[in-house]
């Protein structure tokens, strides 16, 4: 597959890196030379200097034999301009655009059939903002992801001293809980990823994925030792793009918010934007202001300004003066590994969030849904099982799952089976695998499908 | 720097490389001339070797990626390794009596330099000779490169690879792929080097010779069958073809390609391609006045013997029809000064190249220009892209240290007891990768009388020029080692 993208920041950068490793002709354009050289000394790909939205320099991309545009530059009507240029002059199939207007959705009549025909319209920041909220509702996880419309959750969490299950093998797990339907499906103990067995045992200070029912996921975190309150007050530090979508979110939600911004010109057009949310102007690292807003009585702190290193040290800060939860926005992989030692208890990461969106939408066919983890080490994803798969109509423990795979749910009809070594999977279930990158091609053989993309 | 993941790669480099043999020992078996036993031992000895390396450093994981300094290792490297297994069969055979020398040819075959210490051509068989015209046309586009085109063995360190064996200031990637860009490159090589060979048996060569010559001319090599190169042939048909054929070795590949696919607007309009024609227009234009004012009464004839020998040296071909030894100062000195400028980036050709000497030139006339209008905002150009600052400083870098470097060896050459004039062309034609230079490396001696202390010097040179420079100068900075 041919593959243009239009953008070589953090977000082509990484889909470039993703779908050339897995076999893909990928051409990246992009204005900035110093990007591209970036690009072309790290990836195997090809680099073109030129505008997204210029005819000719589409034309040098050779996008008339491509089978798919990715447009990601920061600029909208760039997007835009290129997925039209796309459609009309070369008739590209798949057409994928960034577009982080709040006023043009998804949704917008301009990007059907008749108009722009856009394919999939990401908008990183309303990703973000969705999993930031999802967070908060879970307030002990750091990461929560949905399957079988959203009625299966995986959800990411780091084990804390005091909690009960350390020190007990996985095999033992559910006497303690009480019969809570969990299966762990990875530990991350340091920089190792562990696919744990019945016999691995739970440390102090490991990062756990499991899967749940989604109604389950509350009892689930209760057990492990986290918190479930709902939040009450939140503070966002940041009146971007992001602020304004996550604080009118919150605002519906009835959550008490409370947004910081810099810049008095933003804050004015946040004020009359948001009906109940507390405008104010100043920055949001002065312990001043963080005291004179009551943040030692605040259940979540959230920053997400456009500058990493500032929404670091702004969640510490609040964290320190009493803060009961910080979030913060963070674009860069090499940042992410550091949060939960220095004490941040979740991550937005926009960046991401569109990733693992697009890669949803490209791989269709028999997968459902996939999406990245560990820094896109490894893959869960949703598939319906078929007939002719080795997997079917045999108990688990006589199956020879490839190495680092584990089947983390099964669906048949409104059922949801969380499995053991005896559970049966039947033609027509769907299931969740969590699967090591490396083993990708052995899982596809015994599924009997391919990780392939929507033709 | 994974040390492993170096030897890994070399030993599958130097097992593929040990079949490369399979060519000359079919020639051998079909001959009979007793180079067979030589022939057979050396490919056995390289691939072994290769595959001991291969099988003991194996790593793990099944995709190892590359970092830019093991880029530079493993190519510096594998030239080295390939000219040392490649020398096997001249010393086997025992065509030399010193490693010194079998390493000089060998390594004067791979940078398809074209300097020879081979006394007497016609006392070695035809296996062996077809093997030294082979390390030329494999070394022309590249042996790395060919690896990377035809061994699936390489993830993304193919890029790393490509780059430090193929720098050239501008690069440009004709598919998303390496391996694809890589092996385009070598179709394109080997459907020209058909058209050669068949145009060169029409001229009536014999199968032998038109391979050959298909091979060193495709590789702007210079190894020639005979000791009197193309005069051997006394045709002026061989000559016009092969001036054509050096010519079209001395232009971009990545050119050739788009006219194959049909699209010539590209090839014309290469600014590149303009300069490197006219230097070579020009440059024939005076050595055929001066030697038909000089030295020939027939216009035609200074005409034929000026324009082979332009493009031989200008491209760093290095044949010789005319003993230019004999001709007028004025053309000696062209030939001498075209040593520096050398084939386009991206061809085969060797020395600093059109790209960089168009640049330097630009470059030069943007200040001037600024002297004039001191407002103005000025930038290089080359075609309708603009050249940034970065790859100026490059090539200017390239430039002083091209030159550094050759006055450098020049100084060695001549504390080892050599005349002016030999120290200084032989420098320069080993770090061009020319070939033939004047005094007692001219076109009618060999380089075997140089001491063996300046064979090596030169064949440090070669490997340098051929690489250019970076690739290998950078190894020797203590920086790059510090851990």
């Amino acid at each position: 597959m041919r593959i243009v993208i239009i953008g070589a920041g953090e977000v082509g950068y990484n889909i470039a890196d993703i779908l050339s490793k897995e076999g893909n002709d990928v051409v990246i354009i992009d204005r900035n030379e110093e990007q591209l050289k970036m690009v072309s000394e790290n990836l195997d790909v090809q680099t073109i200097l030129g505008s997204g939205s210029s005819p000719h320099v589409l034309k040098k991309a050779d996008l008339d034999r491509s089978d798919m545009v990715v447009a990601v530059t920061d600029s909208d009507e760039t997007n835009m301009v290129a997925c039209l240029l796309a459609a009309t002059q070369s008739r590209v199939p798949l057409k994928i655009a960034r577009i982080r207007s709040p006023e043009l959705n998804g949704k917008s009549e301009l990007f059907g059939k008749n108009h722009l025909n856009i394919n999939l319209c990401i908008n990183p920041e309303r990703e973000a903002v969705k999993s930031a909220v999802n967070l908060m509702e879970f307030p002990g996880a750091s990461e929560i992801i949905d399957f079988a419309g959203g009625r299966i959750q995986l959800i990411g969490f780091n084990i804390d001293a005091d909690c009960i299950a350390v020190g007990e093998k996985l095999s033992k797990l559910g006497e303690l809980s009480g019969g809570k339907n969990v299966l762990i499906v990875s530990i991350t103990r340091g920089d190792k990823l562990i696919v744990p067995s019945g016999n691995s045992v739970i440390e102090e200070n490991d990062y756990l994925f499991a899967v749940a029912e989604s109604t389950d996921v509350r009892d689930v975190l209760e057990f492990f030792g986290k918190d479930i309150d709902l939040p009450k007050r939140v503070i966002i530090m940041g009146g971007g793009i992001t602020g304004f979508m996550l604080s009118e979110l919150l605002e519906k939600k009835g959550i008490s918010t409370k947004i910081i911004e810099k810049r008095q010109d933003k804050c004015e057009i946040l004020a009359s934007k948001l009906n109940k949310t507390v405008c104010l102007h100043g920055d949001g690292t002065s312990q001043e202001l963080l005291k004179e807003e009551n943040i030692q009585d605040t259940d979540y702190f959230i920053a997400v300004t456009s500058d990493e290193e500032a929404n670091i040290l702004g969640a510490l800060l609040a964290k320190q003066l009493g803060a009961k939860k910080v979030i913060s926005l963070i674009n860069r992989v090499d940042y992410v590994h550091l949060i939960p030692t220095v004490g941040i208890d979740g991550v937005i990461n926009p960046r991401h969030s569109a990733i693992s969106k697009i890669l949803h939408y490209i791989r269709k066919g028999k997968i459902i849904s996939v999406t990245p983890l560990y820094n896109e080490k490894a893959e869960i994803f949703e598939v319906v099982a078929l007939e002719t798969s080795e997997i079917v109509n045999k108990p688990f423990k006589e199956i020879k799952f490839p190495k680092g795979t584990i089947v983390g749910a099964i669906m048949r009809g409104d059922e949801i089976i969380i499995p053991g070594g005896n559970s049966i999977v039947l033609p027509g279930d769907h299931v969740v695998i969590f699967t090591l990158r490396s083993a990708i091609p052995q899982v596809e053989k015994i599924l009997t499908v391919k990780l392939d993309y929507f033709e | 720097m994974k040390v492993k993941h170096i030897f890994y790669i070399l030993g599958a480099f130097l097992f593929y490389f040990g079949l490369t043999l399979l060519l000359p020992i079919i020639w051998s078996i079909y001959l009979g001339e007793g180079d067979l036993n030589a022939l057979l031992l050396s490919l056995l000895i390289t691939s072994a070797t290769g595959a001991v390396f291969y099988f003991f450093f194996k790593p793990g994981e099944d995709r190892i990626s590359l970092t830019h300094k093991e880029g530079f290792v493993i190519v510096t490297a594998g030239w080295i390794l390939a000219a040392t297994f490649g020398s096997l069969p001249y010393l086997l055979y025992g065509v030399f009596s010193t490693f010194t020398d079998a390493f000089f040819e060998s390594m004067s075959g791979f940078t398809t330099t074209g300097a020879t210490v081979i006394t007497s051509i016609a006392s070695i068989p035809h296996g062996i000779l077809l093997w030294r015209s082979l390390t030329q046309w494999l070394g022309g586009m590249g042996i790395i490169v060919l690896s990377i085109a035809i061994l699936p063995l390489l993830g993304v360190g193919g890029m790393q690879l490509y780059k430090a064996e193929l720098p050239g200031p501008v690069k440009d990637k004709l598919k998303p792929r390496i391996a694809e860009t890589a092996r385009i490159l070598w179709i394109v090589y080997v459907i020209i080097s058909v058209v050669e060979f068949i145009l060169l048996l029409f001229g009536g060569m014999g199968v032998f010779d038109s391979l050959c010559h298909t091979f060193t001319t495709m590789a702007t090599g210079g190894f020639s069958t005979s000791d009197t190169s193309i005069a051997h042939f006394h045709s002026a048909y061989i000559d016009g073809v092969i001036t054509v054929f050096m010519l079209m070795a001395g232009i971009n590949f990545s050119l050739h390609y788009s006219v194959l696919t049909g699209n010539f607007k590209t090839f014309f309009k290469n600014s590149e391609l303009r300069f490197f024609l006219a230097v070579a227009l020009i440059a024939t234009i005076i050595v055929t006045l001066n030697l038909r004012l000089n030295l020939f009464d027939e216009t035609v004839k200074s005409l034929r013997y000026a324009s082979f020998q332009v493009v031989s040296i200008f491209t760093t071909t290095g044949y010789v029809t005319g003993n230019f030894a004999d001709w007028p100062a004025l053309s000696k000195i062209i030939l001498l000064l075209l040593m520096f400028v050398g084939g386009s980036a991206g061809s085969t050709g060797g020395s600093i190249k059109c790209m960089r000497i168009l640049l330097i030139i630009k470059h030069g006339y943007k200040e001037l220009y600024r002297l004039v209008h001191p407002h103005a905002v000025t930038t290089v150009k080359l075609g309708e892209n603009i050249v940034s600052v970065d790859i100026m400083e490059s090539v200017w870098g390239f430039f002083i240290l091209y030159l550094s470097l050759t006055v450098f060896a020049t100084l060695i050459m001549s504390v080892l007891g050599v005349d002016m004039m030999t120290a200084f062309s032989s420098v320069a034609a080993t770090i061009g990768n020319v070939g033939p230079g004047f005094g007692m490396v001219g076109p009618s001696s060999t380089y075997s009388e140089l001491p063996y202390l300046g064979k090596w010097i030169l064949s440090f040179c070669m490997l340098v020029g051929r690489l250019e420079i970076y690739t290998v100068i950078v190894l020797l900075i203590p920086e790059f080692w510090r851990k």
